[in-house]
């Protein structure tokens, strides 16, 4: 379709005042510059100047600046529109040359607003040292320091700076910095692909990558980028740096970005470091804060104290009825509380029950092959013709081992941590805490009363609970008998059934507990014995109220002796 | 003469197993070690190997394995007994791959363990 715009509605020739190199000229010719638009000037005067290094062609700025493209006929001829679209010598010697870049977006541009070869080499090393001083003081995380990255001269016209951050022995790599300048920027990557990036990084000479080159890592950007690996004895990591295009970058670039990351390595240390040992105490702070116990831990050298959500109010010195000292100055105070009885006893009941679990299965497995070899033995020698009287001693021994077997069967079977308990009989029960407490309790006579129908009874509880309760209840029995020498000394367990429930009396015939003692019973850490721990009665009732139950000292009984009473539901 | 060769490292179980076979009319061998009893295989021709999982030197199963230079996968299922006390679910897998018999420790019936350890022999 023909032009017909009006002429005078053209813009008018703007004339720009322009110095074209001999070079530049005489390859292109002079009918290439409309001189309409341009009047070509000496050097001097021009307000611009198309120079001919090389394969380049540098285009220099009134204000100084310049710009350097490969010289190619419509880079030259981008260029031109590009000037032709700045209005005649208003340009402000700050201002950027945006315009001109998006004009000419198609070519390979390279653009030092700073590092211009025209400066001083030294002043611009003396910056760059000065800009990293004082940015990393300024910095007060390893964010800030990525982020600030950008403010060292050279990199004034990068967009993005990050770092890819792996700390050994952890599973993940964390890349963060900003992007655009001004986005904040977090991820994470796989060791694996953290490696590899790392290892082309730091085999790479000229140190220019495109982020194609490492599609796993996931980086938040495309196009090429610098990078510099550091590395360290608690860490290694890659800092890098982008303009969001995908252009090369040139020798000076590469040496001052490396060069800027090297200068940089302790202070990525000192940030790491901190950061890293901020990060654990605050772990740590979240830990004893959320910790299910009462607890307050004090410096002694700064009388400062620590205490978590479960320490309400003001607690008495007296409450406290655990303190260690810990590491340093710190002394740790756990105080007697509810959660304490809940938490601590069932830990430490745990422990134990899985404790003796474990050498239970232990002993029963070396226990088995030479029980099964007694019992083949004997099986053989009565199959000989021998003797009928020694036949009945063989059928003995075999009993005798069966009976072995059986025992540490069902012993091992007790403390087995069931999560669903089964129906029991009452009687297996008692019968197994009798015989659990056989060798603390042989002095004493045990006598088993079952009232009613208790005999056939089923409880759906965890039996190892029971039996615990029990077994504690009868050495506590045992030993408080021997203790005061009581002759004759007699257990009687009564079972008898109330409403909902089940009660177990335990009941001896020694000298009981006098009644300012009994109120203490249930109390932690309350003992009689020169080696108790007073935990066995605190344990036994815990046990107790977790199967719906409880377990009381009865005072008011008539009996001489003490009386425990053990309730359990009977579902 | 049938061959019996047992392989038993609890020396009161092997002894007993060797009288119960001789006075059943067989020639007995016997083995507490492993590695031994990999030699006596390949030496001898057992009409039935009769042999415990846990050795004190190397397990039954890698007596089975060395053995395998001498007998089939079939002479394997035909000629050994395993006996174990540790029916672990891992250990059943691996025994009835072999698809030999297996016999769990203590026996529960003597008579019916001496007819599963000699039958088809």
């Amino acid at each position: 379709m023909e032009n017909r715009s009006d002429p005078s509605s053209e813009t008018a020739p703007v004339g720009l005042s322009l110095h074209l190199d001999h070079e530049v000229l005489s390859e292109l010719g002079s009918d290439f510059f409309p001189e309409s638009k341009f009047h070509l000037v000496p050097l001097q005067d021009a307000s611009y100047a198309l120079l001919k290094k090389g394969d380049r062609l540098w285009v220099n700025y009134p204000d100084g600046e310049y710009c350097d493209f490969p010289f190619y006929r419509k880079n030259i001829a981008l260029v031109l529109n590009g000037l032709l679209k700045l209005p005649k010598i208003s340009r402000q010697t700050d201002e950027p040359f945006d315009s001109l870049i998006r004009s000419t977006q198609s070519i390979e541009k390279r653009v030092f607003s700073a590092a211009t070869p025209g400066r001083h080499t030294k002043d611009l090393w003396d910056e760059i040292i000065r800009k990293i001083n004082t940015l990393s003081q300024e910095s007060h995380s390893l964010r800030d320091l990525t982020e600030k990255l950008l403010d060292v001269p050279f990199l004034q016209n990068f967009e993005t700076s990050l770092i890819v951050l792996h700390l050994k022995g952890q599973t993940k790599a964390e890349i963060l910095g900003s992007l655009w300048r001004s986005e904040k920027f977090q991820s994470f990557a796989e060791v694996k692909e953290f490696n590899s990036f790392f290892n082309s990084v730091k085999k790479s000479k000229i140190k220019s990558f495109t982020t194609e080159v490492f599609p796993k890592l996931n980086l938040p950007f495309n196009g090429s980028f610098l990078a510099k690996e550091v590395v360290s004895r608690k860490y290694t990591l890659v800092a890098l740096a982008s303009r969001h295009d995908f252009l090369s970058f040139g020798r000076e670039e590469i040496e001052l970005f490396e060069t800027c990351i090297d200068l940089l390595q302790p202070h990525f240390e000192r940030l790491i470091d901190q950061e890293f040992s901020d990060k654990r105490i605050s772990e740590l702070r979240i830990c004893l804060k959320d910790f299910p116990l009462p607890l307050r831990i004090r410096n002694h050298v700064t009388g400062t104290s620590f205490q978590n959500d479960l320490m309400k109010g003001e607690l008495q010195e007296q409450d406290i009825f655990f303190t260690k000292k810990v590491m340093g100055p710190f002394t740790l105070d756990l105080y007697d509380s509810d959660e304490l009885r809940h938490y601590a006893f069932d830990l430490f009941h745990f422990q134990r029950i899985s404790l003796l679990g474990e050498l239970l299965n232990t002993l029963r497995h070396e226990l088995s092959n030479p029980l099964f070899g007694l019992m083949l033995g004997s099986q053989m020698f009565r199959t000989l013709d021998v003797a009928t009287d020694n036949k009945d001693l063989m059928k003995e021994i075999e009993k005798n081992v069966a009976r072995c077997q059986v025992i540490i069967e069902n012993f091992s079977n007790l403390y087995q941590i069931q999560n669903e308990p089964r129906p029991v009989h009452l009687k297996k029960i008692i019968d197994e805490s009798l015989v659990l407490a056989k060798s603390e309790g042989r002095e004493m006579r045990k006598k088993v009363i079952y009232e009613g129908d208790t005999e056939s009874l089923e409880l759906s509880v965890p039996l190892i609970f029971v039996v615990q309760i029990l077994f504690n209840l009868i050495v506590n029995a045992a030993q408080a008998l021997r203790e005061a020498m009581v002759t004759g000394g007699e257990l009687t367990i009564r079972i008898a059934r109330e409403e909902k429930n089940i009660a177990i009396h335990v009941c001896d015939n020694g000298p009981g507990i006098p009644s300012e003692k009994a109120v203490q019973l249930f109390k932690p850490f309350f003992t009689t014995k020169a080696s108790g721990t007073g935990l066995g009665l605190v344990l036994s009732r815990n046990l107790a109220l977790k199967m719906g139950g409880n377990l009381e000292y009865m005072s008011d009984t008539e009996l001489k002796g003490a009386h425990f009473c053990i309730t359990l539901p009977v579902t | 003469m049938k061959k019996i060769f047992i392989i038993e490292d609890e020396i009161l179980i092997q002894q007993s197993l060797k009288k119960l076979f001789e006075r059943r009319g067989f020639l007995v061998d016997v083995s507490a070690s492993g590695k031994l009893a990999i030699d006596m295989i390949l030496a001898n021709d057992y009409d039935r190997i009769v042999c415990d999982l846990m050795l004190q030197d190397i397990s039954g199963f890698d007596v089975i394995e060395e053995s395998k230079k001498k007998f089939s996968a079939q002479d394997i299922s035909k000629k050994f007994v395993i006996m174990t006390a540790y029916n672990s679910p891992q250990v059943l897998s691996r025994a009835n791959a072999y698809q030999c018999r297996l016999l769990n420790k203590p026996f529960e019936d003597l008579e019916e363990a001496m007819r599963v350890m000699t039958e088809s022999v």
